[in-house]
């Protein structure tokens, strides 16, 4: 570490445009990572936020932590209004009332983009609006009380797949979301994570360049859901990636960057054993879900490579 | 106060992720237990781990509980994080004859001094019991014993079988800690009159909903910078200036956005908002941030 001289105030924009005195649990990622996205994205932005943590804990009704035009949609109509105000933007443009570079942001959790928000998300891809999707993905559905969604990756205990004598906990593997996003074949779609904020940020400030839709997919750690310390955010962070369970990486019109790679993945154990949510994994599980992580990554890095010409 | 017939109610403050909500359903529990009637139920919020939270308990000998309300006026207080009597009007309400419980490492005397009233006042250091029996600074279970020493509500055997339900193998230290707290639980009959002034932090400032655009638009952006979070930490970074090498990790990794640079290039933290979680300290290379306890 002691190589590797940052000195951050040069690096980064002092301007906050996500202000404290939200109500996010202490050592929120997610609230980590809605500020450097804001500091990304900067001023000529209007964002569509669906109902979830980050709404919750941002706008309770007199008081808002926006410092840019937000407007808080549904569960399941976060991309749909977006792609409205992008519309609408572009026909005031059209008739010469708006000259504004304006870029639109649609902002959803992980049920909000995976469970109930999907439809519409898809419909936005399809479509090709010029907007900018962001998916803060918890793993669960935090602000109600952890309950799984299907981003809630396999053996996760909440407490609506609680693990016990029968249940190793959820039952089903990751739903591959930057994948689908992919399989639109849309113009950009990266995966990102507060613990790398560089490049997550440079992320951002790519998909704001391109024109129509992309989408980001941030992992953001939950220390209530995950029964994690509160200190420990970004260090699970950096594990999540480290161990190949969530890799960084971007598509560009189907070009693969792996923009962390590791010659020798660490083994994820490392990663379970900080959080409560997998503490009761029993051995052939843990094997399982490392054999799986490996092949996703190998993968991964075959397409990553296979198109480095 | 326990006359047959009347509905005795609690009002418990907490903070989220102290449990709260467990020991007044496990109150709950025992009482009915006991063959009595009970109920146990959270104020909801969008407030987090470490904000206030408000948790209300009834319990009656012969009648069933009819009331689905918020509990105003109780008969019974208890405080579960001392920093809360600074700023929260935790009095409020609180009857006339009533008990006042309060985890706090002060005496009995100083406790006095801050908050007198015509109630009966208890205290117990449960913090250090929970660390001592449970290894953690978890008071909810802790607390119980206090409850049922300074009120008599329920007998604490009543408490065995529910704890032993809610926590199987770690039943043992939380039955201990309760016991522990029984034992050291101090009780005086307070008759003063002296109301003290009370630090209590101010919301007023925003807009009462009949204020705001229609559509409900709030139009001042970014006003949530008046509410203060700082007060529900536990614990608070301390910089020493010596190791800092100002790189500002501390200040990019904050989610409360609330570590700023000084006109020395120091980043501090701002404690208005600071909700004390320890990344800061965690991430800083040089390790020249600390978590103290706060108080």
């Amino acid at each position: 570490m002691e190589s590797l001289a940052i000195y951050v105030p040069r690096l980064v924009t002092t301007k906050e445009y996500f202000a404290p005195g939200h109500r996010a649990c202490m050592g929120c990622g997610e609230a980590l990572a809605v500020r450097l996205v804001c500091k990304a994205l900067g001023r000529n932005i209007i964002i569509a936020n669906a109902t979830g943590c980050m709404e919750i804990v941002s706008s309770p009704l007199p008081s808002t932590s926006w410092e840019v035009p937000w407007i808080h949609t549904l569960f399941e109509n976060t991309a749909a209004v977006a792609s409205g105000i992008e519309a609408g933007i572009k026909v005031l443009r059209r008739k010469g009332k708006y000259t504004k570079r304006t870029k639109v942001v649609a902002m959803a959790g992980d049920g909000g983009t995976a469970d109930i928000g999907f439809q519409a998300l898809s419909g936005v891809l399809e479509r090709g609006h010029d907007l900018i999707y962001i998916c803060f993905d918890n793993e669960a559905y935090m602000n109600t009380g952890i309950q799984r969604s299907s981003s809630t990756p396999l053996g996760a205990s909440t407490t609506t797949s609680p693990a016990g004598k029968v249940s190793i906990g959820q039952t089903t593997w990751k739903k591959n979301m930057p994948a689908i996003a992919v399989a639109h074949d849309i113009p950009y779609v990266a995966t990102a994570c507060h613990s790398y904020p560089f490049d997550l940020m440079n992320k951002i400030s790519k998909a704001i360049e391109i024109k129509g839709p992309s989408y980001i997919h941030i992992l953001s750690v939950c220390p209530t859901g995950w029964r994690l310390p509160s200190d420990l955010t970004i260090k699970a962070g950096r594990l999540a990636i480290e161990t190949g369970i969530f890799p960084l990486y971007e598509v560009e019109k189907d070009r693969y960057t792996l923009n962390l790679d590791f010659p020798q993945l660490r083994p994820i154990e490392d990663y379970f054993k900080l959080q409560g949510r997998f503490r009761h994994l029993s051995k052939e599980i843990t094997s399982q879900i490392q054999e799986r992580v490996a092949a996703e990554y190998a993968k991964l890095k075959k397409k990553a490579t296979s198109n480095n010409y | 106060m326990t006359e047959k017939d009347k509905t005795i109610e609690i009002r418990w403050h907490g903070r989220g992720g102290q449990g709260a909500v467990t020991s007044a359903e496990l109150l709950a529990l025992a009482a009915i237990e006991e063959g009595k009637f009970a109920q146990a139920f959270p104020s909801f919020g969008p407030e987090r781990r470490g904000a206030p939270v408000l948790v209300f308990n009834r319990v009656s000998d012969v009648n069933p509980i009819r009331a689905r309300v918020s509990v105003t006026n109780p008969d019974i207080v208890v405080i579960l994080d001392p920093g809360l009597i600074y700023i929260t009007d935790v009095t409020s309400g609180l009857k006339e004859g009533g008990v006042l419980i309060i985890n706090t490492t002060k005496t009995l005397v100083d406790i006095t001094s801050e908050l007198n009233g015509p109630w009966k006042l208890a205290v117990v250091n449960a913090t250090s019991i929970a660390r001592e029996m449970l290894g953690v600074p978890i008071v909810n279970t802790t607390m119980l014993g206090a409850l049922v020493k300074a009120t008599g509500i329920i007998e604490l055997e009543s408490l065995t079988e529910p704890l032993k339900e809610r926590f199987g193998a770690r039943a043992k230290g939380n039955i201990d800690a309760c016991r522990k707290a029984y034992e050291e639980t101090e009780i005086a009959e307070l008759s003063g009159i002296v109301e003290k002034p009370r630090k209590t932090f101010e919301t007023e400032t925003f807009p009462s909903w009949q204020e705001l655009l229609p559509g409900c638009v709030v139009t001042e952006a970014g006003n949530a910078k008046q509410y203060r979070t700082g007060d529900w930490k536990s614990e608070r970074p301390v910089l020493d200036h010596q190791k800092c090498i100002k790189c500002g990790i501390c200040y990019l990794f904050c989610p409360e956005g609330c570590i700023g640079q000084n006109e020395d290039g120091y980043f501090e933290a701002n404690l208005y908002y600071c909700k004390g979680c320890g990344i800061c300290a965690r991430e800083c290379w040089t390790e020249a941030i600390k978590m103290v306890e706060e108080e």
